[in-house]
């Protein structure tokens, strides 16, 4: 009441009604800040003093948090949840299960681990290691990992700055996928090795009726898929902190991009679900996905020969010799510093790399495991799509060049958004690059 | 308009003056007020004056330098986008929702079974009618593209959201077509309160169909229409999720407003010193022309 | 019409009142000609608009009984030429929508419960008394809403946390009941305008105390005012994403936030399945506003007067 009070004796002049209040009224609307900052002082005043630190809890406790978004999605949802019964059946352990969706999961849980609400083990996507080890929250699991048996690859996909923030879970890449079948009724008789055969044979699909010859992502969600276009036209991207975005190598890989699109060669308002969509239906004669995108795409397909007729292919290269450029990618578990983190560090090691755990987990799921006797495993081993895939394709991928980065998710989304500027011709590519490498240059400074 | 009398007369015999009693009464929604938003909202504008990370710990005071990165940059693009598509939100579900009012208010029969079925697209989860629209607009397997070819009116597939001249219309529809039952109800409402006889006596001093709704019906339902539209306007300004999931403030930034770019800086950019500061500008400005807009409304209904 | 009926006599427009004298005949040809034009355009208005608004829902339905493999052809089938119940059937399976639903029910309720509760009382102040700041206090409730609810979402998340409501209804409900506010005090406020002066008077002179008429004269007067805003807050609960993703738990989260998570993964975007699960969350609420719409437009009409 007393802040009603003080309010009201503020207020100058009498409550007259007429047109004195009304001429007052855009001031007072403006001066509403002085009864918010009496409520927030009121309210301050009675809060504990913010921000709870990490760290604090019981680390042998045996209640701990799992944060996944693989807990909810329809089709991973019953196996990662029987992961979990099994686990806290077994060492009478307590798992408190969270999931965000994929899209808001980095946004969430930087939220709430800044808030101290996180426990346990947190799946996450390779590329998001950058924005969550620097809160300082993370643990240290290089001796859990050394007790993995996890390939050198995979272990690289878990550090931060050297140090083992992650046990790999699964890792692959993002690499082309080919329609066989397309291929062969456009005449293509060899996979196209350089950028030149390449665009030959995309041309080839394009005298195809209703064909889209490269479901290349178009929609900033996935552009990011350009990294590993830029880095085949020669541009290393970053180098330390200098962005190098804008060089000759990365305009000419923007320039061949537009090409492709001006020649309807790649379509405009794609991502990867839209070219997995149309790929199912055999419309599509390359697109970008990881390994386990083959599974999604049959999911769709209503031709069951389909499954047979998709092929990994290397990236096609500048000149023929180069490695093929592939976009490193997999999902990591993490553990909070705090309560039930030793429980939690168990858990998560069990799950990346029991061998029956991870065996089951990729033919369920088609999510390759991360150790050499999970590779090694016959279900695995025999799967031809995916040796195919880790040989050809994982083989030299990298990762993402900002992923150490905090600002990664907003730097990609710069560069994505120049691109399309020049896709749909709002600027050209000399330009649109440069202006990207002055943002994410002023982003890397912040 | 009301006299000031009645029960702000005081009275004798009861504890508590008028306006105690009037306080007191606004007591518990203020202090949601307090907590909810006043408390986070000055929490958040002391962070624009800081250099901020939402993922690193401490903050350093920068003065008015976030204030000045944002104003620099995108921010006039931005704030023209924001204004096309706050408007256009804004008027078209209004003429769509007034008119099916107009409509249904004209005693046509089974108008309550279309009332119910026009709530449709307002009572599916907003973020689902996002989805849906999606789907619709959608480059390559669309059905808005599949009737369009079919009736011959296009003859490439259209790729609604990935131009920037159709995206912003896209967006619009979209959340347009979430928004004009709420305002159908409101008007409905409204029209009601125009007494029959009103139209009557006009018709009968020979005033035609147009005239009427001219110096009858709009004159009955200025002021809700005033407040419908002020409150659409507020919510539009505000909203995030239809331009998000379709769009993401794409093609090339050209549907970005302001509460997409402010979502942008603070998690993905982590930055919450220049998503507050840019908060800030907004507020400012939205204050500014509901201020404007409310002294227009109400020197109108004084006469 | 039948809307009219809920509104207290005392405040309704006489639309019962004596029938208008009858005019003279030519007048009322023409009155009759007039009638036919405007009824036809009104059928052209629903028909046009109703095209926009419902065509979408439509395709929802179509898309939710294709199968997967027919639901991304192009150019698509405009009648459903495949039909299944697959995905529908996967939604009376999955017991987590149920637990969304179920949640959302109970947010949403509480929600457009506790909004009327707190926007009457304010509403009444504003509209029954006159002290200084009372023109201050609503531009307040109004001006809440012009700060981005994102920034807002951060510090309170927070607050939130500091009082152990995390991951509960209370911090759902309390944050959907502030923001829907705004919106139900100027309903309310505007339908207690309605209410006669005098009323309150002679409840006065009667002796009856300031919290007794409001409470068993003013309220009962407001009642289908007071349902039609409970219904707009129970939408704002119902349709919330970014809240009800952050502040809440897979125990406690709403509709929104699991159905994307359900349906929009990392690795697909079942369209039909999504679809399927939003017509059947949404119906038992379109079913509920159909029969409550008298309240919604007839509550609202006493309101309506002022503003």
């Amino acid at each position: 009441m007393s802040r009603f009070r003080t309010r009201q004796g503020l207020a100058p002049g009498t409550a007259r009604p007429g047109a004195g209040l009304r001429r007052r009224d855009t001031l007072r609307l403006l001066g509403l800040g002085a009864m918010g900052a009496a409520g927030a002082g009121a309210l301050s005043a009675c809060a504990p003093s913010g921000g709870s630190g990490g760290g604090g809890g019981d680390a042998s406790a045996s209640t701990f948090g799992f944060s996944s978004w693989s807990l909810n999605e329809e089709a991973s949802k019953p196996v990662v949840e029987a992961i979990v019964a099994d686990w806290e059946s077994a060492e009478d352990v307590s798992i408190d299960a969270v999931s965000y969706p994929y899209n808001d999961y980095l946004t969430q849980l930087t939220l709430k681990l800044r808030g101290g609400q996180v426990t346990g083990a947190v799946q996450l996507d390779i590329a998001w290691l950058g924005a969550l080890a620097p809160m300082g929250r993370l643990l240290d699991l290089s001796d859990a990992a050394a007790r993995g048996g996890y390939t050198e690859a995979a272990l690289t996909s878990g550090q931060y700055e050297g140090t083992q923030y992650g046990l790999p879970w699964t890792t692959a890449s993002i690499g082309l996928i080919a329609n066989s079948t397309l291929l062969d009724a456009a005449g293509i008789t060899e996979q196209p090795t350089t950028i030149e055969q390449f665009e030959e044979a995309l041309r080839a699909l394009k005298d195809l009726e209703g064909i889209t010859p490269y479901a290349a992502a178009t929609k900033v969600a996935q552009l990011k898929d350009i990294f590993p276009w830029m880095r085949t036209f020669g541009s290393t991207l970053v180098e330390g902190d200098t962005v190098t975005i804008g060089d000759d190598a990365s305009v000419e890989a923007v320039e061949w991009y537009k090409r492709l699109y001006d020649d309807g060669l790649i379509a405009a308002d794609v991502d990867r679900f839209d070219a997995r969509a149309l790929f199912a239906q055999g419309r599509v004669g390359f697109y970008d996905d990881a390994v386990i995108g083959k599974g999604a795409t049959i999911a769709q397909a209503s031709d069951p020969a389909l499954a047979d007729a998709m092929v990994p292919v290397p990236r096609p290269v500048l000149a023929s010799g180069d490695a093929p450029q592939a976009l490193l990618w997999g999902h990591v578990i993490v553990v909070v510093d705090g309560e039930g983190s030793d429980a939690a560090t168990e858990f998560a090691l069990h799950t990346t790399s029991d061998t029956a755990t991870v065996a089951d987990y990729f033919e369920r799921l088609a999510l390759p495991p991360t150790t050499a006797e999970g590779l090694g495993d016959p279900a695995v081993a025999q799967d031809a799509f995916t040796t195919e895939w880790t040989e050809r394709i994982t083989a030299t991928a990298t990762p993402g060049p900002f992923w150490h980065l905090t600002q990664n998710a907003q730097i990609e989304e710069v560069v994505a958004q120049q691109v399309q500027a020049v896709l749909v011709g709002g600027s050209s590519a000399r330009d649109a690059m440069n202006a990207a490498r002055e943002e994410i240059t002023g982003l890397m400074e912040r | 308009m009301t006299p000031l009398i009645g029960a702000a007369r005081p009275r004798r015999g009861e504890r508590l003056s008028n306006t105690a009693f009037a306080l007191l009464l606004t007591l518990p929604g203020m202090a949601l007020f307090a907590a909810i938003v006043c408390y986070p909202l000055i929490a958040s504008l002391v962070t624009g004056f800081f250099e901020q990370s939402l993922v690193l710990p401490g903050r350093s005071f920068v003065g008015l330098s976030n204030y000045r990165e944002a104003l620099q940059g995108d921010f006039w693009p931005v704030l023209r986008q924001t204004a096309v598509f706050t408007l256009g939100a804004t008027a078209i579900p209004f003429v769509l929702g007034f008119a099916l009012a107009l409509a249904l208010n004209s005693g046509i029969r089974g108008s309550g079974f279309l009332r119910g079925l026009f709530l449709f697209p307002w009572v599916i989860p907003g973020v689902v009618v996002s989805f849906l629209w999606m789907w619709i607009f959608n480059a390559n397997y669309g059905v808005l593209n599949g009737v369009l070819t079919r009736l011959g009116l296009i003859e490439e597939s259209v790729g609604w959201l990935g131009e920037p001249g159709t995206a912003m219309l896209a967006v619009i529809v979209t959340k347009s077509w979430a928004s004009f039952p709420w305002i159908m109800v409101m008007m409905l409402a409204a029209l009601q309160t125009v007494p029959r006889e009103l139209h009557e006596a006009a018709a009968v001093d020979g005033s035609g169909a147009i005239r009427r709704f001219f110096t009858v019906t709009w004159p009955g339902v200025r002021g809700v229409a005033a407040i419908a539209i002020l409150l659409e306007f507020i919510w539009n300004f505000q909203h995030f999720d239809t331009i998000y999931v379709l769009t993401g403030g794409g093609p090339a930034g050209s549907t970005e407003t302001f509460a997409v770019a402010v979502y942008r800086e603070a998690f993905h950019g982590f930055d919450l010193g220049r998503a507050t500061a840019l908060g800030g500008l907004w507020m400012v400005l939205l204050l500014g022309l509901v201020g404007l807009y409310l002294r227009m409304f109400e020197r109108e209904t004084d006469r | 019409m039948s809307a009219m009926d809920t509104v207290t006599p005392a405040v309704r427009p006489a639309k019962g009142g004596p029938p208008a004298p009858p005019a003279p005949a030519p007048v009322k040809r023409r009155r009759r000609a007039d009638q036919r034009r405007s009824s036809v355009a009104a059928w052209a208005a629903v028909g046009v608009i109703g095209l926009f608004g419902l065509l979408p829902v439509y395709w929802m339905l179509v898309t939710a009984l294709s199968p997967d493999d027919r639901a991304f052809r192009f150019p698509p089938d405009l009648f459903p030429r495949a039909v299944t119940l697959e995905h529908f059937r996967a939604f009376a399976e999955n017991e987590a929508l149920f637990r969304y639903m179920l949640n959302s029910v109970v947010v949403a309720s509480i929600t457009a419960v506790l909004s009327v509760v707190v926007s009457a009382y304010m509403g009444y102040s504003f509209s029954k008394f006159r002290y200084r700041g009372r023109t201050s206090l609503m531009n307040f409730v109004l001006a809440s809403q012009m700060f981005p609810q994102a920034l807002l979402l951060i510090t309170l998340y927070a607050v939130f946390s500091e009082f152990g409501l995390l991951n509960t209804y209370a911090a759902l409900i309390l944050s959907f009941t502030t923001f829907t506010m705004p919106l139900c005090v100027w309903m309310l406020k505007g339908i207690f305008d309605t209410v006669p002066d005098a009323l309150l008077e002679a409840a006065a002179i009667d002796g009856a105390s300031r919290w007794r008429t409001l409470h068993t004269i003013v309220a009962p007067l407001a009642a289908p005012g007071m349902v039609a805003a409970g219904l707009f807050a129970f939408v704002r609960g119902w349709n919330d994403f970014i809240f009800a993703l952050t502040l809440a738990d897979r125990d406690t989260q709403t509709l929104p936030p699991g159905l994307v998570n359900t349906y929009i993964g990392e690795f697909q975007t079942s369209w039909p399945a999504l679809m399927a699960a939003s017509l059947i969350v949404s119906l038992p609420v379109v079913i509920a506003f159909t029969f409550l719409q008298r309240y919604l437009v007839g509550g609202l009409t006493a309101g309506a007067v002022k503003s």
